[in-house]
């Protein structure tokens, strides 16, 4: 056994006695890098009213108004009311203020002595904490602390105290059974699911539920969404034409599935950028009519790099090749330093990066990396499979023929005529071959192009040439050697994946055990998930983090390890309830003495009503499902019969990861519920409230009709007794019995209303929209 | 990241409190966290002449020089090659040299006290001129329709940014919390997508809130048939019951609580939203001055009607869309542009005036930007694409667009284009510098109405703009 649940909790009280007490070498890197994130500019050579932050020693001589820093007494050092701008002075000036997470650092730091971390030297650009490979931070060790659970809560413990904080108790079993169902399904509980779980004294009961929850394929669905989100994917282009991108479906696919099989991150990154070069394919049938299952596997390994051709694009791009070329470069540069770098590359293409260390050159020698690299459609099947289809292309031409006969008749004959000559039509269609399945990947042109810095980013303004290289700010790049022609197949992708995934990577790992952190808080440990750059916020727990990184590799960049890791620890197990006193002194929760509570994000809300109704449809993969819209719901759609519903009812049912996402005209269900709008990489959805969204949960037709199929549900398990009926809505919908008030308030209203309604309002309760 | 929503909540619940309130540079702040709720009006940061704006936007770009821009040389050139010191320009169906000069066949005469020449497509807004400041030199670089409806809407010829809309409404928030504060009146479909009045990367709260004709102007504002009001409020209030013994035991969650308000904002709109849209109380003369009258005229007048109804309720920035995205119901000219305009005129032109005439009279002219125009204007010569007989390409590198009230000085013109209506020629107005002037004429600075996204505050604007034009437009 290998989860988390292996961390023996013996093990952790027998660890030697030390006491938390020194604050850890990184709170000083950590107050250096703010001070040199916001600070030095000015208080650093240029010594702007004398003052010089840039040593311990120059810092607490202070400038023109004396002393910056008292060591141990943040209430009287002049730096800390500056950046709370409590005093005279407010900094830094003009209207920016400090993030509240670095204002805490400073304070922390100060109140901790303000060690200076001078070990690391004078600051410099690789300097930065995130593009350094990150170290196994020792973690703190306590004595007599059965809270501690996992060295995860040792991290947190240390940083709450600290601050003299206490982790709030742990959430009841009820509570955790639907937060662990929400968060690894995005579905909640079934009232069996929940007994199922209340009933099992084993101790291990809850390891035994997490693994329960990781082994189903309703994992892949939750967790492939969030990648979906990162990776901007949709099912179609854009703007005017919005044209489909016909197989585009195959790549959500594959995310669930490789979600699912807990493919190594690694590889499921290698994948993406560089499957064609690194696990070429052939398509010899060696004997057989089958391509052999080896091949297969990576004819499929390839499906991931569709990631690069579903972005969003206007068709007028197409107008000229080096336009398009250019954007399509540039895209695939920003969405994958986005969701695999964390980093904001985009900023580049224009002109140097402001604050990070990534030129324009750097840029555009990143893009070279997809030079030579087009798209390309491939058979999924064997050579066997797309020639026999051919056999049959005749039925196909005759349908089409009496296609178009029937346009051009169909005004002028007879209603039996018209129903005689749609039979014809429909009976050829039907004898006509399927089209073998394909998927859109990347392959590569016959020549490899030359890569220019374009001024502004406009195609015409062709400045220095580059080669594909690495940025010089991040470890690990190595050269790349190419023949002197452009008449050879580049393995600038292979090269690319190798480095984005090499040992010495650091930032791969961290961004991405952040953002498994942050689907189960709420937050990431860095708040700006997608931004590990000096604009982004620093970590609130940056050991954690590291830490968090180092077991990832190690544990073989298993994503379903992590969430065992993190799921073991009490403090994913706190309640998300604490006392008031806790909350006023950490109200953003940057410290986690409690969970966070969470409402629902779109996908997740719509998929909890089907289930609670009764409704769901758990049918997996293929082509996306188009929904049915009433007429007020479709009224923006430029072309609303490009919009047609899927005539069979039950798939309309199925999960919302399934439903086309068209990127001009979304389900306007979802939209309200701030669904991401697919143009660019999305690392955190947003969670507005707004009264549409009440509307929506009150009056459209999506949920009116599954209340009223959960009323049909709850009359077939509980019978017509209004009691009964109460507690088996409360169970399905809530995952517990309601309390006597509740029976009551629900059975008077029972009486006066009827129980479609009843359900309706319990969609619409807090506690169904939110997870505590 | 540090949102505004977790600075409000930060500033409320700091231990440092009104310490850190008082010192604060309040007009720098990002604007939602001085006031209580975060659509709540404010006052504009800058002195404002414009309290709120109605944009008349005209679908598919209409031709400037078959509107407010006469072009005699072309008219003597009809039927020509371009000269050849014009040079050539890219046009969506061919280039400007290839292409054979097309003059107007409208006839422009002078109008008002200032002598404005408008073209005979506009007898009614030609009574306005006086009122109308003409600007025939703005340009950009989206040769398409969506790129161009991207950028004259969110400033970017992409989706994912916020529209105009969306910005004023974070910008100065909204006087009735009971209606959206960015109301859009469609007439169908539009060629770029809702993205294009979408709220971007701001927060839902300021996306533009499609109102729909008929009864029901609002998606799902109305219960189903047998919900009665009654029934929804003893359902709403049965619901607040549970919800607020959930909060009780939740630490009293501001986010948690204000759910629970945005359910009674519903019931509230659901009341507020139809009134505002029921024009059944408006006089017949005011229905005739919008042209309601008339079938060709009505449906287009209904919408300007309802967009003073909306403004004069509160709501900060209403959009009415003329044309549906459909090549023959909107005003992109490619075929018979001039038989395009003069249906499209003959839609709008009353209304338009009326809804001048009708803001001036009730004395909110002064204080509410009107704003006229399409995505780009269109080409001197005829369209390049096959079979296309009479029409005009889009040009995006010179086009009229007009503005009334809100401090504009009417009966002139600013800045021109070349003798054929090509490019931009004095006093070009760059799209950043529109979008600046806009926001400036209602007290907003474009360089600091920001938000942060993608690691840095992003802005309208992006790095340019100059509010140069705000200045020529409010001049004496």
């Amino acid at each position: 056994m290998t989860r988390a649940s292996a961390w023996p909790l013996a093990a952790w009280a027998c660890l030697p006695a030390v006491l938390w007490a020194a604050p850890p070498e990184s709170l000083a890197r950590s107050a250096r890098q703010v001070l040199e994130l916001h600070c030095v500019e000015c208080h650093g050579k240029a010594r702007t009213s004398g003052l010089d932050l840039r040593t311990r020693e120059s810092a607490l001589q202070g400038g023109a108004r004396g002393s910056a820093i008292v060591p141990g007494d943040p209430s009287s050092s002049l730096l800390l009311d500056a950046v709370l701008g409590v005093g005279q002075l407010k900094m830094p000036p003009g209207s920016t203020t400090l993030p509240e997470a670095a204002i805490e650092t400073l304070k922390s730091w100060i109140d901790a002595g303000a060690q200076w971390a001078d070990s690391e030297g004078p600051p410099g650009q690789s300097q930065w904490w995130a593009f350094k490979k990150p170290a196994r931070p020792e973690a703190p060790s306590f004595t007599d602390d059965s809270w501690v659970r996992t060295p995860v809560d040792a991290f947190v413990l240390a940083r709450l105290r600290e601050r003299g904080l206490e982790p709030a108790p742990a959430a009841s079993r009820r509570t955790l059974v639907r937060r662990a169902y929400l968060d690894l399904h995005g579905l909640p509980p079934s009232p069996e699911e929940v007994d199922r779980f209340l009933q099992d004294e084993s101790p291990d009961a809850y390891e035994a539920l997490v693994d329960r929850l990781l082994e189903s394929e309703r994992y892949g669905e939750r967790w492939g969404r969030y990648w979906l989100d990162l990776v901007r994917y949709a099912d179609t282009s854009g703007f005017e034409t919005d044209h489909f991108y016909t197989a585009a479906w195959r790549y959500r696919d594959y995310v669930i599935e490789s979600f699912n099989q807990d493919k190594p991150f690694t590889v499921f990154v290698q994948e993406q950028v560089a499957a064609d070069e690194l696990w070429p394919t052939d398509t010899d049938l060696e004997g057989t009519l089958q391509l052999p299952s080896r091949k297969q596997e990576n004819v499929k390994r390839r499906i991931g790099t569709s990631l690069f051709t579903l972005g969003a694009f206007p068709i007028e791009y197409t107008f000229y090749g080096d336009l398009y070329r250019a954007e399509w470069r540039a895209e695939a540069i920003d969405m994958l330093g986005a969701a695999f770098l964390g980093l904001t590359l985009e900023c580049a293409r224009c002109h140097d990066h402001k604050s990070d260390p990534i030129s324009q050159r750097d840029y555009y020698s990143l893009t070279a990396f997809f030079a030579g690299s087009v798209e390309q459609e491939i058979p999924l099947g064997s050579i066997y499979d797309v020639q026999t289809s051919t056999r049959r292309f005749p039925l196909l031409e005759q349908a089409r023929v009496l296609k178009r006969m029937a346009k051009e008749a169909s005004k002028d004959i007879s209603e039996s005529e018209r129903s005689e000559m749609l039979e014809r039509l429909g009976a050829a269609y039907l004898r006509a071959p399927d089209p073998y399945p394909s998927a859109k990947v990347l392959g590569h042109e016959e020549r490899v192009p030359a890569t220019y810095v374009l001024g502004h980013g406009d195609f015409r303004q062709r400045g220095e040439r580059v080669e594909p290289s690495f940025p010089a700010a991040l470890p690990g790049g190595l050269a790349i050697e190419e023949p002197e022609t452009d008449l050879f197949v580049p393995r600038r992708r292979a090269a690319l994946a190798k480095w984005l995934t090499s040992p010495g990577q650091p930032l791969l790992g961290r961004v991405m055990v952040n953002r498994i952190w942050q689907h189960h808080f709420g937050h990431g440990i860095v708040r700006t998930p997608s931004d590990f750059g000096r604009q982004g916020e620093p970590p609130t727990h940056p050991e954690l983090l590291d830490w968090l990184a180092v077991e990832f590799a190690e544990r073989g960049w298993s994503v379903k390890e992590m969430h065992r890791l993190i799921m073991a620890s009490s403090t994913f197990r706190s309640a998300s309830v604490a006392s008031t006193e806790a909350v006023e002194r950490d109200p953003g929760n940057l410290f986690l003495g409690r969970m966070n509570r969470r409402r629902l994000d779109a996908d997740a809300l719509r998929d909890s009503i089907l289930a609670v109704s009764g409704k769901l449809n758990l049918k997996m993969g293929g082509v996306g499902v188009i929904p049915p819209l009433t007429g007020e719901e479709i009224l923006a759609a430029r072309m609303p019969y490009l919009w047609p519903a899927n005539p069979d009812p039950a798939e309309h049912n199925r999960r919302s990861i399934y439903l086309q996402a068209k990127r001009s005209m979304a389900v306007p269900m979802l939209q309200i519920f701030d669904a991401p709008d697919t143009a660019r990489s999305c690392s955190r959805r947003e969670t507005s409230t707004v009264a549409p969204q009440a509307l929506a949960m009150l009056n459209s037709q999506f949920v009116l009709e599954k209340a009223d199929s959960f009323a049909s549900r709850l009359r077939e398990e509980a019978g017509e007794a209004p009691e009964q009926q109460v507690r088996a809505a409360w169970l399905a919908a809530l995952g517990r019995p309601p309390d006597g008030s509740e029976l009551q308030t629900a059975v008077d209203y029972l009486n006066r209303n009827s129980l479609p309604r009843l359900c309706l309002m319990l969609f619409n309760t807090n506690e169904f929209i939110y997870v505590d | 990241m540090w949102t505004n929503d977790s600075r409000r909540h930060f500033l409320r619940h700091s231990a440092l409190g009104l310490g850190w309130l008082a010192a604060m540079d309040l007009a720098a702040e990002p604007p939602e966290s001085a006031s209580a709720g975060p659509l709540a009006a404010r006052p504009a940061p800058l002195p404002a002449t414009a309290k709120r704006v109605i944009h008349l936007f005209m679908q598919g770009g209409p031709s400037q020089m078959d509107t407010f821009d006469p072009k005699p040389a072309l008219n003597r050139l009809d039927g020509q090659r371009p000269p050849a010191s014009f040079g050539s320009v890219d046009f969506q169906n061919g280039q400007f040299h290839e292409l054979t000069l097309m003059g107007s066949q409208r006839t422009f005469s002078r109008h008002g006290k200032s002598g404005l020449a408008v073209s005979d497509l506009f007898p009614h807004v030609a009574k306005r001129v006086d009122d109308i400041a003409v600007i025939r030199s703005n340009y950009h670089q989206g040769f398409t329709h969506s790129q161009a409806q991207f950028l004259i809407h969110n400033g970017w010829p992409r989706i994912g940014h916020p529209s105009l809309g969306s910005w004023v409404l974070y910008g100065l928030g909204t006087e009735n919390q009971n209606l959206p504060g960015f109301v859009v009146l469609l007439q169908g479909g539009v060629r770029s997508g809702p993205e294009v009045y979408g709220e971007g990367f701001l927060p839902a709260r300021y996306q533009g809130t499609s109102f729909r004709p008929g009864p029901d102007p609002i998606l799902y504002l109305n219960p189903p048939e047998d919900m009665t009001r009654a029934h929804q409020r003893d359902l709403l209030t049965t619901l607040r019951t549970l919800n607020e013994s959930h909060l009780r035991e939740r630490n009293h969650d501001s986010e948690l609580a204000a759910r629970l308000e945005s359910y009674e904002l519903a019931f509230r709109m659901q009341m507020s939203a139809p009134e505002a849209t029921d024009i059944s109380g408006e006089s017949a003369a005011t229905k005739r001055l919008y042209g309601l009258d008339n079938p060709v005229s009505a449906d287009f007048g209904g919408r300007c009607l309802l967009a003073r109804r909306l403004v004069e309720r509160g709501v900060r920035f209403v959009q009415v869309w003329s044309g549906n995205g459909q090549n023959a119901i909107d005003w992109d000219g490619h075929v018979e542009c001039d038989r395009n305009h003069l249906d499209r005129a003959a839609e709008t032109d009353q209304a338009v005036a009326g809804l001048l005439l009708d803001l001036k009279s009730r004395g909110m002219l002064d204080s509410t930007l009107v704003i006229w125009g399409g995505e780009f204007g269109r080409t001197p010569t005829s369209d390049g694409g096959r079979g296309r007989t009479g029409g005009r390409d889009h040009n995006p590198y010179g086009f009229t667009l007009w503005m009334a009230g809100g401090g504009v000085r009417g009966g002139r013109v600013i800045g021109s284009t070349d003798e054929l209506g090509l490019r931009a020629e004095a006093d070009p107005v760059h799209l950043n510098d529109l979008h600046a002037s806009i926001l400036a004429l209602l007290g907003l600075d474009h360089e600091r109405l920001t938000y942060r996204h993608l690691g840095r505050p992003m802005r309208l604007t992006d790095v340019g703009g100059s509010t140069w034009l705000a200045d020529r437009l409010r001049e004496a």
